[in-house]
């Protein structure tokens, strides 16, 4: 019974999500949502064992949070009749999400999803959102175009995407304990080194009379023993390094990108520019114009009568 | 960076799959082409968060510099696509994914 609590849960969410798809008011819709978001809590926690899993009792409890918020604000997001709402609710799943970022120690990445996403991209949307709005029909006002309000195959649709979930909860509650738990910080260090500026000055401030540089051996100057990580100068002085010195999420990403991708980033680069003039291309509008057209959009007045040319 | 359960790293992967599958779900049952590129946004926030958990656990900063590189596809994705979506609403009027069906010819 253990075994099918998992896939129980997927089915209830994917009943859900089947219901708050069809046509329904909307106090209804919201309860849907609550029961969606409760269905994929209880999928999280079947999962997951306890809240001591995350190391901290609170650490677990902002997890739930946040990813409650993400699932209640994407099943909205889908299930929404106005698309305007519907691209708001992604603006709470981007922060949802952020918050989850955040908690996995990657700072840099969650504030850059939310500037990127919803400061950038979502702003994108909303201006064609604008641009492209529908002229509300006289006869049935605040209600939504029918390709708005009517789901297509929302049973095939639900039966599809919960298929997937079911597979990636199966592997991921099979799988996820089998992976090897790699905890050396090692590569940390080694990036320090390379940073020797940053480095003499984080053991400037430890040890001010340490006599740098210290000893390379093997090539790397820090060295690893019982206590930690540690340098030798040349005199012989040992100095253990703390953790504090260690270089920042930012650091490390920033090392990472252009130490391990150096062309992907280039490719990124080339990607963006080409979307920029693809999209400069693809919105331009030609006006053809007469020369009758252009000569009173120039001049502000017909000169045809005036003996301008046939 | 301290030590990160597996049980753990589950739960921030179920969170990832549930918002890849609703965006999936998003994707095929929405007829509004705009809300259509949305779905494909919230795909790529549930791989965001894969990548970022488990390059946490792997003590791999790789993950985070995928999550850069979903950002930039992302960004050039919704530049294009909602330029074309722009070309076809001035010659239709209309955002409904099933009017454009004789594309498919």
């Amino acid at each position: 019974m253990d075994l099918f609590l998992p896939y129980i849960a997927c089915v209830t969410l994917a009943l859900t999500v089947f219901a708050a798809l069809r046509p329904s008011p909307p106090s209804l819709q919201i309860a849907m949502v609550a029961i969606g978001a409760a269905a994929g809590g209880w999928l999280i926690g079947i999962v997951t064992g306890s809240l001591s899993a995350f190391g901290d009792v609170s650490h677990g409890i902002f997890f739930i949070i946040f990813s409650l918020c993400a699932i209640a604000a994407a099943i909205r997001m889908i299930t929404h009749q106005r698309p305007v709402y519907c691209a708001l609710h992604f603006v709470l799943v981007v922060i949802a999400s952020a918050g989850l970022l955040l908690m996995l120690e990657a700072e840099f990445m969650a504030f850059a999803l939310v500037i990127v996403y919803a400061g950038a991209i979502l702003i994108t949307y909303m201006f064609v959102l604008m641009l492209a709005n529908q002229a509300e029909n006289p006869d049935e006002p605040y209600t939504q175009a029918t390709y708005d309000r009517v789901p297509r195959e929302p049973a095939a649709a639900v039966a599809v995407g919960f298929l997937l979930l079911c597979l990636i909860t199966g592997t991921v509650t099979g799988g996820t304990s089998a992976l090897p738990q790699q905890s050396d910080t090692n590569a940390q260090w080694f990036v320090l080194e390379k940073l020797s500026t940053q480095f003499e000055h984080a053991v400037f401030e430890v040890a001010p009379e340490f006599a740098w540089p210290p000893v390379s051996e093997n090539k790397h100057i820090v060295q690893f023993g019982m206590d930690g990580a540690f340098i030798v100068s040349q005199k012989g002085e040992v100095l253990l390094l703390d953790k504090s010195m260690l270089p920042t999420n930012t650091q490390m990403v920033g090392w990472s990108l252009v130490n391990d991708f150096p062309v992907t980033i280039e490719l990124a680069g080339v990607i963006l520019l080409m979307a920029m003039f693809g999209a400069a291309v693809l919105a331009r509008r030609a006006i053809e114009l007469s020369e009758r057209e252009k000569r009173i959009a120039i001049l502000g007045q017909d000169t045809e009568e005036a003996g301008g040319d046939t | 960076m301290s030590s990160f359960a597996p049980s753990a790293l589950a739960g921030y992967l179920i969170v990832s799959g549930l918002l890849l599958t609703i965006g999936l779900v998003g994707f095929l049952v929405r007829r509004n082409l705009i809300v259509m590129f949305l779905c494909t946004e919230l795909m790529f926030q549930g791989a965001a968060i894969a990548f970022v958990a488990v390059g946490r656990y792997l003590f791999d900063y790789s993950g985070q510099v995928m999550v850069i590189f979903i950002l930039t596809v992302a960004a050039a994705e919704a530049a294009l696509a909602l330029a074309l979506v722009v070309l076809l609403h001035r010659q239709k009027e209309t955002l409904d994914a099933d009017a454009y069906v004789e594309l498919q010819e």
